[in-house]
């Protein structure tokens, strides 16, 4: 049998909340803003997927400020980065949504915690710099666990007291998907009952110039079209912050406690294009396979699938491997299914994108609407035979597959269904 | 002697901490009022305790860091980070160990403060 989303839990730049965020993917509109990082109008990155309602920029957390109806406990928020602000937020509603509460997860052998980060850049630079100040003598007792990648598994896992499983996943772009699939799997083998998955990343200078060194980010000015998937004008994706969580559970376990399936997680399948440190490989071979082992673990076919949830962040390189991808898998076969970018109105929040998707996912199942493209002006060559719909599509998928591409080459695709449409 | 540092200056490490606890700190940097350094102390002992701990109580010489303020081994880690940042001071593991109640450390922290004053 396959598990069921029953929660999920949204800091985007979209909305902080279910609500808001539904209305921004059906009203098309973005939460991009014009941003300025270290004092220096020069720079090429001019917006950014901001997270409102937050400040979170300092180093310091006793100079942190985020919405008042959730309480994070003292202690708690002294080991935190800035995106474990985010995260714990998520959580808190996904339970809420779930309707769980903390203790209800604590200490219960059958739940685990899957999380997605890369990690604290800005906490690590500002400790390490704190102990070099002090040549070595001394240095944040909790830089450790406040800054590297395990950061949400170390204090996520503790303040929760998660004892089925804590673990953390480290695979860029597509890290919150493998939480996902991984989660996914435990489930489905009976070693859990419940997992907690979230990906946060936060939105800083450290966190996101040296994506620009890259040349990866686009320099455009105008926050309205920086970000525009598969268009001709694209030229590289537009940082964004956040955590989106979500409360996954085997079917039993949310029938016992009378919990009402979101939707199914009804299957995933993942690749590599062993091809590149970053760019995807031209033709997105890897993503083609990640495609069609998702839908084969499903065990549907691609005509089944209503609704395609692109990874498309904008970059000319990555949007065209997807396209080929997509059409390959689809397009080959006569099937046009609705394919929407939803980075279009978020920006890129890297190891959140895949859990992000899923969310947005779970709110097109429940609220019966396909996300449509508006950034979408002149589309690129290699996206002839997409479905690239520009505005809200009204009509319930039943079932949707998401795309998650990252660094190194690294794909992976997860299959959604409506309640009603499971395939397990 | 090291110049003394600008009492203007904000001290990152305090923010967030009520007004009078910044004021006595000040106090300290100014005119070298150890008291006022004591009283920064032990805000700093009520602020890093744990959040589980239980009902708070009167903080007094005789509380004990762990048995009555519920410290971990972390949250007396984050203490003495939190003393050598805002006093430029080192404390030792060994200092730390010895310290058991509010009169431990507060003795601590005035005897190393002393030593730099005496060194300046």
């Amino acid at each position: 049998m396959n598990p069921v989303v029953t929660g999920v839990g949204f800091i985007t730049p979209i909305g902080n909340d279910r609500d808001s965020v539904g209305l921004s993917l059906r009203e098309g509109r973005h939460g991009i803003e014009r941003v300025e990082f270290l004092g220096n109008p020069d720079l090429p990155v001019k917006v950014a997927g901001t997270v409102k309602g937050f400040n979170v920029e300092s180093p310091r957390w006793r100079e942190w400020t985020w919405p008042s109806a959730v309480h994070i406990p003292k202690d708690v928020v002294r080991g935190l980065a800035p995106h474990g602000v985010y995260a714990f937020c998520a959580i808190e509603q996904a339970l809420s949504h779930a309707g769980l509460r903390a203790p209800d997860i604590a200490g219960d052998p059958s739940t685990g915690l899957y999380c997605a980060s890369a990690g604290s850049a800005m906490l690590l630079h500002h400790n390490v710099a704190q102990m070099r100040a002090a040549r070595g003598a001394r240095g944040n007792p909790l830089g450790v666990v406040s800054s590297i990648a395990g950061t949400l598994n170390f204090n996520l896992g503790a303040h929760y007291g998660i004892i089925g499983n804590v673990c953390g996943f480290v695979s860029a772009c597509t890290s919150s998907s493998h939480a996902l699939g991984y989660a996914v799997d435990d489930l489905r083998l009976g070693r859990l009952d419940r997992a907690i998955v979230v990906g946060a990343e936060e939105l800083n200078a450290d966190s996101l110039l040296p994506f620009a060194h890259m040349r990866a980010l686009s320099g455009c000015a105008d926050p309205g079209t920086a970000s525009c998937p598969f268009d001709v004008r694209r030229n590289g994706f537009v940082g964004a912050g956040g955590a989106v969580a979500l409360v996954v559970e085997a079917p039993a376990a949310a029938a016992k406690r009378g919990a009402r399936p979101l939707a199914e997680a009804s299957g995933w399948g993942q690749a590599a294009d062993g091809y590149s440190i970053a760019a995807s490989h031209p033709e997105g071979a890897g993503l083609r396979l990640a495609m069609e082992r998702a839908l084969a673990d499903a065990r549907v076919g691609p005509g089944d699938i209503d609704l395609v949830s692109a990874h498309a962040t904008s970059t000319p390189v990555g949007d065209a491997a997807e396209a080929i991808a997509i059409a390959r898998v689809f397009g080959g076969r006569g099937l046009h299914p609705v394919v929407s970018a939803t980075k279009g109105l978020t920006g890129h929040s890297l190891s959140v994108s895949g859990v992000m998707q899923a969310g947005f996912c779970i709110l097109s199942i429940s609220g019966a609407f396909m996300p449509g493209n508006p950034h979408l002006a002149e589309a690129a060559r290699e996206c002839d035979g997409l479905e690239l719909p520009r505005a809200t599509v009204a009509r319930a998928p039943a079932r949707i597959l998401s795309n998650s591409s990252g660094f190194g080459g690294s794909n992976v695709c997860h299959v959604f269904s409506a309640p009603g449409r499971f395939t397990g | 002697m090291s110049p003394a540092p600008d009492p203007a200056l904000p001290v990152p490490a305090l923010a967030g901490f009520p007004p009078e606890v910044r004021e006595a700190f000040q106090r300290y940097r100014t005119d070298g009022d150890t008291t006022a350094a004591e009283k920064v102390v032990i805000a700093a002992a009520v602020d890093y305790r744990p959040a589980g701990a239980g009902v708070a109580r009167a903080v007094t010489d005789d509380t004990r860091l762990i048995e009555d303020l519920g410290y971990d081994s972390v949250a007396v880690a984050e203490l003495a980070f939190f003393l050598e940042d805002v006093f430029d001071m080192t404390i030792s593991n060994e200092d730390i160990l010895a310290v058991r109640t509010i009169a431990d450390l507060r003795g601590c922290v005035m005897r190393k403060l002393a030593g730099k004053a005496g060194a300046a």
